[in-house]
């Protein structure tokens, strides 16, 4: 499983100024990764790069043994004629079904399963979009904000039941929250503005799994690396 | 009560009516030129049954050209939302057509269907053809990403859900449009009685005319202007019953 970014260059159609001058990156094992950095620095661009959506840039995109690479943001909407319970029976293919109860209930989506969409506060709106995610076939997930509005002890629950589910799987996190990032990722790809080179740094994270304990310390000096590379 | 439509219509038609009156009663304008109340009044029992009859023969063939146009549009609306150049055609082909007036094309209807409910209905659903189509390519056209990107990303995506998607999304938009071309299709029923009928209240208003009868145009304006609005009452409360029962648990 591997995903390398070699030499891209990007910039936005009608605009003169850059997003990606030379930017190359890799990610060489399953996890949970994430991608940092200001806002504004191109992280959901590189994402929709990887994905597939945005394929008008110089450079080499390899993906090795990732078929399916999916992308998901945190403003995605469910078709609103369904129940939540109703759309997720719909889109979960066959093998996964056993596994949609065991999220719903993790996720704490159990008492929103007879609402629509609309209906749901914006925290449920994120869990329930991720989850249809979760449940489908994919090796390479792309998360752009996906647990925002989510308070911190689900997120953490969250998290570690998605490292505990697919261990094998590779995501990537993008989120500006350096705590979460420091904590709970292995790989940090602290993504920077085009005037820095490289432009893109990759840091190691605590990848904290719930099992062994975390070291404030290791966490501390961690986060200062993040924000000193960005 | 009346419904907030109705009694809309009955305050302007007064409104003019007595507007009308002021006019001949200042000028000491003649009966023949603007009748008097009295004659206004006997004209009204005498062809009530006979205007309402008209009206609703009308009303039937616009509700007719109405739902043939709906379908037209929605069916062209479809293909027309496609990126590829049919869609592309469709749509500029759209856009310049409606910017022509229809009832100019009327009289080359007229010549080659004769009077009959075939132009009627012809013309009528022209008329609220194009500002429909103009709405529902509008509607169909435009991507709602955060609800389709998933379909997308999985693979799932097909036209019938594409269709769906839009359709729901903008379901207040189209209820509204349909509501308001409901009125161009009474209009174009007229329109086209006027022209190419042997039947209709707009055959009625043209006897009326030729015979300088303003008192049974003025009954006639009267009983249009009613059955639009019970027409337009009955879309509307259509629209809410779709509204709630789309958007209810």
């Amino acid at each position: 499983m591997q995903l390398e970014l070699r030499d891209i260059n990007y910039t936005y159609p009608g605009s003169s100024n850059n997003v990606f001058r030379q930017l190359s990156c890799q990610v060489t094992e399953p996890g949970f990764h994430a991608l940092f950095g200001p806002s504004g620095v191109g992280k959901t661009t590189l994402a929709k790069m990887l994905a597939g959506t945005i394929k008008e840039f110089s450079g080499d995109i390899r993906i090795k043994q990732m078929e399916h690479v999916l992308y998901t943001y945190n403003l995605e909407r469910l078709p609103g004629w369904y129940s939540v319970h109703d759309h997720l029976a719909q889109i979960t293919p066959p093998p996964n079904r056993r596994r949609m109860q065991e999220l719903v209930e993790s996720f704490g989506l159990g008492p929103c399963l007879n609402s629509r969409f609309a209906q749901l506060s914006l925290g449920q709106q994120n869990r329930t979009n991720l989850t249809r995610y979760l449940l489908q076939d994919f090796d390479l997930l792309i998360m752009d904000e996906s647990l925002a509005n989510v308070d911190e002890i689900t997120k953490e629950k969250i998290i570690l039941k998605i490292k505990a589910l697919y261990p094998d799987r590779c995501f990537l996190y993008i989120s500006h929250n350096v705590v979460e990032v420091a904590k709970f990722c292995r790989q940090i790809l602290v993504l920077r503005s085009y005037h820095k080179q490289p432009q893109a740094v990759s840091l190691q994270g605590q990848d904290f799994d719930g099992r062994r304990s975390l070291q404030e310390k290791h966490l501390e000096q961690c986060m200062l690396e993040i924000v000193n590379a960005a | 009560m009346l419904h907030r439509r109705i009694y809309q219509f009955l305050m302007i038609y007064f409104a003019g009516f007595a507007a009308l009156m002021l006019v001949k009663y200042s000028l000491n304008l003649s009966d023949y030129v603007i009748p008097s109340l009295t004659e206004i009044w006997n004209t009204c029992r005498r062809y009530f049954g006979l205007y309402l009859l008209a009206v609703l023969n009308t009303l039937a063939v616009a509700i007719l050209g109405h739902v043939l146009s709906i379908c037209m549009a929605t069916v062209v609306g479809i293909i027309g939302r496609l990126t590829i150049w049919i869609g592309s055609f469709i749509r500029v082909a759209a856009y310049n057509i409606q910017a022509y007036p229809i009832v100019a094309v009327a009289p080359i209807i007229f010549i080659l269907l004769g009077d009959g409910l075939s132009s009627r209905l012809l013309i009528a659903a022209m008329i609220c053809y194009f500002p429909l189509l103009l709405s529902i390519i509008g509607v169909l056209s435009e991507p709602v990403t955060e609800i389709e990107h998933f379909f997308e990303s999985t693979r799932r995506m097909n036209w019938q859900l594409q269709v769906k998607i839009r359709a729901f999304e903008n379901s207040h938009k189209l209820i509204t449009v349909i509501v308001g071309s409901a009125t161009l299709a009474m209009v174009g029923t007229i329109v086209a009685e006027f022209i190419a009928a042997n039947a209709g209240i707009g055959y009625s208003i043209r006897i009326a005319l030729y015979q300088s009868d303003l008192a049974k145009i003025l009954v006639a304006l009267f009983l249009i202007g009613i059955c639009t609005s019970v027409y337009l009452v009955f879309l509307e409360w259509l629209g809410i019953i779709i509204k709630r029962r789309i958007g209810s648990v």
